[in-house]
């Protein structure tokens, strides 16, 4: 895949495409094991549908939600379903470093996803906040590794990818000093559920470049 | 001043002069005390806006009883008993006031940065204590006395015993060693002070927590920062002069909209007389040298980001001018000394991700510096990680040592003309941030 190629499926995998593979993929699982044909006929047509029109799976979504008046807050449920694995997005190769790799984005996805629980009580969100610091450079400790160890002929879209990770890590970081003025938690949430996004692309890249 | 009164009998005179007087002396202070520095607080949490106390300061009236040193650290600032036992002692051998008098009128002056206690009459310093160096505040009522007690770190100097006054003298927390094989002992200090009743010393409890909750917010802010940045910092290739890609061509400068602030640009008029003119937008450069160029390029935009989220206009547009005057002549110390008062303590950081642009000639000192200012490693994990990257060139495959061996470890490997190279392509970066300079005074006029 060119850089070009690589550049584009990122775009269009912009953040609204989560609620498929952070929602729909678990239910798709789920499916498998009463009727598998269905399940993945299903999935098959979800992927195809939201690739061509993104953000149509959070549509029908909250669509279902409303119809059945369930008050939910879509933004934090998502972010709280967002830190499972999503195997398409697994790196499959042996090597420790590729291994490091999937379990430091684990672990960073992980964090991110008790924002919800933790943001209310100031004293405890502060240190979730320094996990996540932690979580971020180790994980970008980890790409600088496997950067350093292996030489690709595509190294353009993975350093293009590790600079859109920072660059919403950095947009992080500035919602959070918005929120300590303001105390909107929501644009916390959807940062946060951007930087699982990144972090899942980051998985991505790898995996289709590597 | 009031006039004197009129005859008074002497039986009086004598009697009540003393009394009368000081009560008059008291009453003619008490009116000629100027109003307290203060804001309304929102009960029942005394919340009050946080811009007060990073921007300005609340004053509020206490009695200060004294301050206890060589206090041993591991005092528990929650026990009545231990703290009460402190005082009991202190009183008897006259360190700590016995009694509340006017004497002991003092103010306590709040913000973010410090408590600053100062007598009520005629305003003197008493002490200053950074709020870093507040471990605890705690509120104690001993029968009618209300007491408020700081827990701080051990003022320099104050070691109690010959040997350890050296150790003393160089950190606040360090402790006297009184003799070889001693145990360490971390010392602090309490700063006791009396208030009027129950809520004040509510009051004034609340009104540091949300101090420390201020402070503390902003350093964890902080770290996360740094740990962004030192993670986008790290090189991600060999670094070499050479390379496959060597028909890439990059762009050195962030595109026009990224210079844009969200406040307003000053010091539209201001522009540095040496800077030389330049096109509005910045300059786009394309180099064909490959590998090293585009490492180059990443780390003078991720530099350059940086620099802009910490960093005001003005700050920036003074960046600058320290540069050019750098690159003009002026010393590698000066330089060090001017940026380091310019990024100040919270952002001496800063001063790790300018290694690149070091040119060789002056790496050493730049490195000392680092090390004497505390931003090298050995001091946490984000200056171990930014020890990690070595500005040499030379250690194609041992970028990732150690930066306190780094002057120990580093050979120069690579030849004079590649070195050369490197700091022409430095020198170019440099100006390109110079040029960044420039251009936001002309985006600003």
């Amino acid at each position: 895949m060119t850089m070009e190629e690589m550049k584009n499926e990122a775009e269009t995998n912009s953040m609204v495409s989560m609620t498929l593979y952070a929602v729909m993929y678990p239910v798709f699982n789920e499916l498998e094991r009463v009727n598998l044909s269905a399940a993945q006929t299903l999935r098959a047509a979800f992927i195809k549908a939201e690739k061509e029109n993104p953000g149509l799976t959070q549509d029908i979504i909250v669509k279902i939600l409303e119809k059945k008046n369930v008050e939910v807050n879509f933004t934090e449920s998502l972010l709280r379903m967002a830190s499972d694995d999503v195997e398409e997005y697994l790196i499959d190769r042996p090597e420790p470093e590729f291994q490091d790799l999937n379990e430091k984005a684990r672990a960073l996805k992980h964090i991110l996803s008790k924002i919800p629980d933790e943001i209310n009580d100031r004293v405890r969100f502060l240190q979730t906040i320094k996990d996540i610091a932690s979580a971020i450079k180790e994980l970008l400790d980890t790409v600088n590794i496997v950067f350093k160890k292996y030489q690709y002929q595509n190294r353009r879209a993975l350093e293009h990818q590790k600079k859109e990770f920072v660059k919403y890590s950095k947009s992080f970081s500035d919602t959070l000093k918005t929120y300590f003025k303001d105390g909107k938690a929501i644009n916390v949430f959807i940062s946060a559920n951007r930087l699982i996004h990144q972090t899942n692309l980051i998985l991505q890249t790898f995996k289709t470049v590597a | 001043m009031e006039a004197e009164p009129g005859i008074v009998s002497p039986f009086k005179r004598v009697f009540l002069k003393g009394e009368k007087g000081r009560d008059k002396k008291s009453q003619e202070k008490l009116t000629e005390r100027r109003a307290l520095h203060t804001v309304p607080l929102s009960l029942p949490d005394h919340r009050v806006d946080p811009d007060i106390l990073l921007n300005d300061y609340i004053e509020k009236e206490v009695k200060y009883l004294g301050q206890l040193t060589s206090v041993p650290g591991y005092l528990n600032p929650s026990s009545r008993t231990e703290v009460l036992q402190l005082i009991d002692n202190a009183r008897k051998l006259h360190q700590i006031a016995g009694q509340l008098t006017a004497e002991l009128d003092a103010l306590v002056s709040l913000s973010a940065y410090n408590v600053k206690l100062v007598w009520r009459d005629g305003e003197d310093i008493i002490l200053r204590v950074p709020i870093h160096d507040i471990a605890a505040a705690s509120y104690i009522r001993d029968d009618a006395l209300h007491l408020v007690v700081l827990k701080t770190a051990q003022e320099p100097g104050a070691s109690p015993s010959p040997s350890g006054g050296a150790e003393g003298s160089k950190s606040p927390t360090l402790s006297a060693l009184t003799e070889p094989g001693a145990v360490l002992l971390e010392l602090c200090s309490l700063l006791v002070l009396a208030v009027e009743n129950k809520a004040a010393a509510e009051e004034l409890c609340m009104l540091l927590s949300q101090v420390f909750q201020i402070v503390y917010t902003e350093s964890t802010i902080d770290f996360l920062d740094r740990a962004i940045f030192d993670g986008a910092s790290t090189p991600t290739r060999h670094l070499s002069l050479y390379s496959d890609d060597s028909s890439s061509k990059v762009a050195l400068v962030p595109s026009e909209g990224d210079l844009s602030f969200p406040g307003s640009l000053d010091g539209g008029g201001n522009s540095p007389s040496s800077c030389s003119s330049t096109p509005a937008s910045p300059q786009i450069k394309t180099v064909s040298e490959g590998e090293l160029s585009t490492t180059a390029a990443e780390l003078l935009q991720d530099y350059m980001t940086t620099l802009r989220t910490k960093l005001s206009s003005q700050e920036i547009q003074q960046f600058a001018m320290l540069l050019h005057e750098y690159r003009n002549g002026s010393s590698i110390h000066e330089f060090c000394i001017n940026l380091r008062q310019l990024y100040g303590d919270s952002r001496k950081f800063l001063l790790l991700g300018l290694r690149p642009f070091i040119p060789e000639k002056d790496s050493q000192h730049f490195e000392n510096f680092l090390e004497t200012i505390g931003v090298k490693d050995g001091r946490g994990i984000i200056t171990d990680s930014f020890g990690r990257y070595r500005r040499a060139v030379s250690s194609a495959s041992g970028s990732t040592t150690n930066g306190n061996a780094a002057g120990e470890e580093s050979e120069e490997q690579r030849a004079p003309s590649e070195g050369d190279e490197w700091d022409r392509m430095i020198s170019d970066i440099s100006n390109d941030i110079e040029a960044l300079g420039c251009s936001m005074d002309q985006d600003s006029s």
